[in-house]
């Protein structure tokens, strides 16, 4: 292990012990808004280990989620919450290494807008199959898990993403997935298996947001397809990691923070005028710092490079 | 009779009607220096893709190191020992000249940690190419012709047993072209590489290969000695209006 | 027999809307690599133009057409010019262009589709218009639908010869198989792109005014057929205008038939599951040799 990813793994670990006191000390609506930042921290973070390195825009993460968030649907009340969590993950990133591996040999707009159909797809799989044979558009949640133990778990998800991003991004796998983002071919001629590397990727980051999903959903206590599934969560995902440079590790934990904040605290009040500056904002980035924000703070560290 | 290092039999690719390598056999020995010219258009860089597994051929079979690798990605080409460089330079532009070469060591070059080579750090490597001092620059800044080499560091990288190069002296000055061959050859002898070398500028590699294979309209038509396949009948007929290889 | 006509029929109609809703995306998408998720959302804006021409000015909806379309045109060019001039032109690469342009279309749908509720509010929307069932053939069509089919397929027609026959469509399909053939000879981008671009929105727009007078409107109308535009457009091959039509009516008829055999609720699974499976077999389009 080199000693930066020991110092970003010490880093993030502190960090998570120190927020991990926050149940006893915080009311309520702070830990509800905490709760909201970890989570968009772990989706970015994975969605950028995938997307970010290899240059392939996946807008699947809402099906992961919601893939997750129906595992709990099911199982929640014969499985441990723990479990459920780890099952929705597992479920998700089974999912991702299917369709991986007969998609991702398309790139470009292509593959987005497949990932993104894909996930259409399940939605309106499941919503059909409840309706058929369970009878039911949405499921209750009974006896949901108390806030706090939701808060933990969602913290050491979000610090496992982070920390499984920062020792992919150091190792021979993560230059492997770097090299894909470069030059598909040129790093195959090198000796790299880029179809397996692809699909364990995916498959990695689709295990984060679909535990993410599990653990979110009994904070809904009723879950149906339209909001488990909604693309908003998914839209809002790539952005963050976009906004905040998707190449980097640090770029969408900040950006996940802040955006998540302003969500909450906008949303609510504003729902359009909100949603309106982010997409100005969107385009604004994308026009004059592709980058994302992170791009920003390395010039400032070399001025003149 | 030593076992050829890469073997080709009857390779053919076809796309749609158009035949752009046909039926070309090829063997190439450890520590032989073959060039391969042709016209353009004769199907050089294609038969090149074949060999490195980037393209998979119509017909034919390929042996490397006695490995059969037909129909075989290319990573696993690369993993049986073959490197290449592209004709016009891929390297990876926003990784760093030293990170390029650790590529190859790290995928190729480590899973053949076995074989017989004198360079097992990015460094060494660099300076062999005279790029030592351009280490720390993203690949994307070099100049072209430094990329050129940057990428011929990226296949020693990968540890090889066979080198393929697709035009390394396009763009290369007369004196950077001589370097770069005195080099090739080196590493040949160090190593026992077997080297294939495409060149559409025929002067420029006659000087420098032992044998020569002439490609044109996709068939091999001459295979030898460079003197005497320059003074072919057929090759000169193939080169009429162009550059004469003598 | 005359029900599995009308059956067919209903499909086409659908379909006729649908190619149409796609042809500007994929003109766009063909000439400059541009995928303008927000497409949906321009044809929303030309439903609610028309749908306030009518309900407050009372000027027939059909008149209005030709209106839409010139300020979609005028809206086209403005986007491009602000939006997506500068990464058409300084992008790298064409799969940069893809993945900026993808992103702007998210930033631009979250405008538009944002502004649109602020503006109206979340109600559906709607005025009557040709509701009477018409009757060809001893089968019965909803006047609307029926007109709203005859423009689209009219204006798709229009649009093919157009391009196929007019000094700009030739310049066009120039541009799409050689870009720097087409510049080698005096084509301009410059004009080319953001007439293309405005010309795709127009579409967009002539497509929301007709579906405005079939169906109920909000402001989240667009994203359905933002998907089913690139659906139809998966089916016909990028790029392809002919295969724009082609695919947008056997997109109808695989809706139409499908949901007959098995359950209305299924309609989008059905177009998703058509959407994949071509993706998968035929990434360039059916129609592709």
């Amino acid at each position: 292990m080199n000693s930066e990813l020991r110092r970003i793994l010490g880093l993030a670990a502190a960090a998570s012990v120190g927020l991990a006191t926050l149940p006893w000390l915080a009311s309520d609506f702070i830990l509800s808004l905490a709760l909201t930042c970890l989570l968009y921290v772990g989706l970015a973070v994975s969605w950028a280990m995938f997307s970010g390195a290899t240059n392939y825009l996946s807008l699947a993460t809402a099906a992961f989620f919601g893939i997750g968030a129906y595992v709990t649907a099911w199982g929640y009340e014969s499985l441990p919450y723990a479990i459920v969590v780890l099952l929705g993950g597992l479920a998700a990133a089974a999912f991702a290494a299917m369709v991986g591996a007969a998609v991702l040999h398309l790139r470009g707009a292509y593959f987005a807008v497949i990932t993104f159909g894909l996930g259409e797809l399940v939605r309106h799989a499941i919503t059909y199959a409840e309706k058929t044979y369970a009878k039911t558009v949405g499921r209750v949640i009974a006896d949901p898990p108390e806030a706090a133990n939701v808060y933990f778990t969602v913290l050491l998800l979000a610090f496992l993403a982070v920390a499984a991003s920062a020792a992919v991004r150091s190792s021979r796998f993560g230059l492997a997935l770097a090299g894909i983002g470069g030059d598909e071919e040129r790093t195959q001629t090198l000796g790299v298996n880029t179809r397996r590397t692809k699909i364990l990727a995916f498959a990695l980051a689709a295990f984060f947001a679909g535990a993410l999903g599990a653990a979110m959903a009994v904070r809904w206590t009723y879950i149906e397809p339209a909001s488990v599934f909604s693309p908003f969560i998914g839209f809002q995902t790539v952005l963050i990691a976009m906004i905040g440079g998707a190449q980097t590790l640090i770029g969408p934990i900040v950006s996940a923070v802040v955006f998540s904040l302003l969500t909450e605290l906008l949303r609510l009040q504003f729902p359009y005028a909100y949603l309106i500056t982010l997409g100005v904002l969107l385009i604004l980035l994308v026009l004059y710092l592709p980058g994302g924000m992170a791009s920003l703070l390395k010039r400032a560290w070399r001025p003149g490079a | 009779m030593r076992e050829p290092l890469i073997s080709a039999r009857g390779v053919t690719v076809r796309f749609g009607g158009l035949v752009a390598v046909n039926g070309v056999d090829l063997d190439v020995h450890p520590g032989e220096l073959v060039g391969v010219i042709g016209p353009n258009g004769a199907g050089k860089t294609t038969f090149f893709h074949t060999l490195s597994g980037v393209l998979v051929p119509t017909a034919g079979r390929l042996v490397v190191d006695g490995v059969d690798l037909t129909g075989r990605a290319a990573h696993e080409f690369a993993n049986c020992g073959v490197a290449r460089t592209f004709q016009t330079p891929r390297v990876f532009r926003d990784m760093s000249a030293e990170d390029n070469v650790r590529f190859g060591l790290e995928f190729a070059g480590r899973r053949r940690k076995h074989a017989r080579d004198a360079f097992d750090n990015p460094a060494a490597i660099l300076d062999l190419l005279g790029l030592g001092d351009a280490a720390a620059v993203p690949a994307g800044g070099l100049t072209p012709a430094r990329q050129r080499l940057l990428e011929i560091g990226m296949a020693l990288g990968a540890r090889p047993r066979v080198l393929l190069l697709d035009e390394v002296a396009a763009g290369l000055t007369h004196a950077e072209v001589d370097a770069t061959a005195q080099l090739i050859r080196r590493v040949r002898d160090e190593v026992g590489l077997a080297v294939i070398w495409i060149e559409h500028a025929v002067r420029v590699l006659m000087n420098y290969v032992e044998r020569v294979a002439v490609l044109h309209q996709g068939a091999k038509i001459a295979d030898g000695d460079p003197r005497k396949v320059a003074k072919d009948p057929a090759v000169i007929e193939a080169y009429l209006g162009e550059e004469l290889p003598a | 027999m005359t029900f599995w006509i009308e059956l067919a029929s209903t499909g086409l109609i659908t379909g006729g809307i649908y190619a149409l809703v796609a042809l500007g995306l994929n003109l766009q998408y063909g000439l400059m690599r541009v995928m303008n998720i927000s497409h949906g959302e321009f044809l929303m804006l030309g439903a609610y133009l028309t749908w306030l021409a009518h309900t407050v000015f009372g000027i027939n909806p059909v008149a209005f057409l030709p209106v839409v379309a010139i300020l979609l045109f005028a809206l086209g060019l403005i986007v491009y010019r602000l939006c997506f001039q500068r990464i058409v032109r300084t992008s790298p690469s064409v799969d940069v262009i893809e993945a900026r342009s993808l992103l702007i279309g998210f930033g631009l749908m979250y405008l538009v589709q944002n502004a649109a509720y602020l503006a109206w509010g979340a109600d559906m929307r709607g005025y009557s218009f040709l509701s009477d069932p018409v009757e060809v053939a001893g089968m019965r069509f909803a006047g609307n639908s029926l007109l709203a089919f005859g423009v689209a397929v009219a204006v798709s027609f229009a649009m093919l010869a157009v391009l196929r026959w007019t000094l700009f469509g030739k310049a066009v399909r120039a541009m799409m198989q050689s870009p720097t053939g087409a510049q080698l000879v005096g084509i301009d981008t410059r004009v080319l792109h953001p007439a293309v671009f405005g010309a795709g929105l127009a579409l967009a727009g002539v497509a929301g005014a007709l579906l405005s007078m079939v169906y109920e409107i909000t402001p989240g109308m667009g994203e359905p057929y933002t998907v089913t535009a690139l659906i139809v457009i998966t089916l016909g091959g990028l790029g392809s205008a002919a295969g724009c039509l082609a695919g947008g009516m056997l997109l109808g008829l695989v809706e139409a038939f499908g949901m007959h055999f098995t359950s209305p609720s299924l309609k989008m699974l059905l177009s998703y599951g058509v959407f994949i499976a071509v993706l998968l077999a035929r990434p360039k389009g059916l129609f592709a040799r």
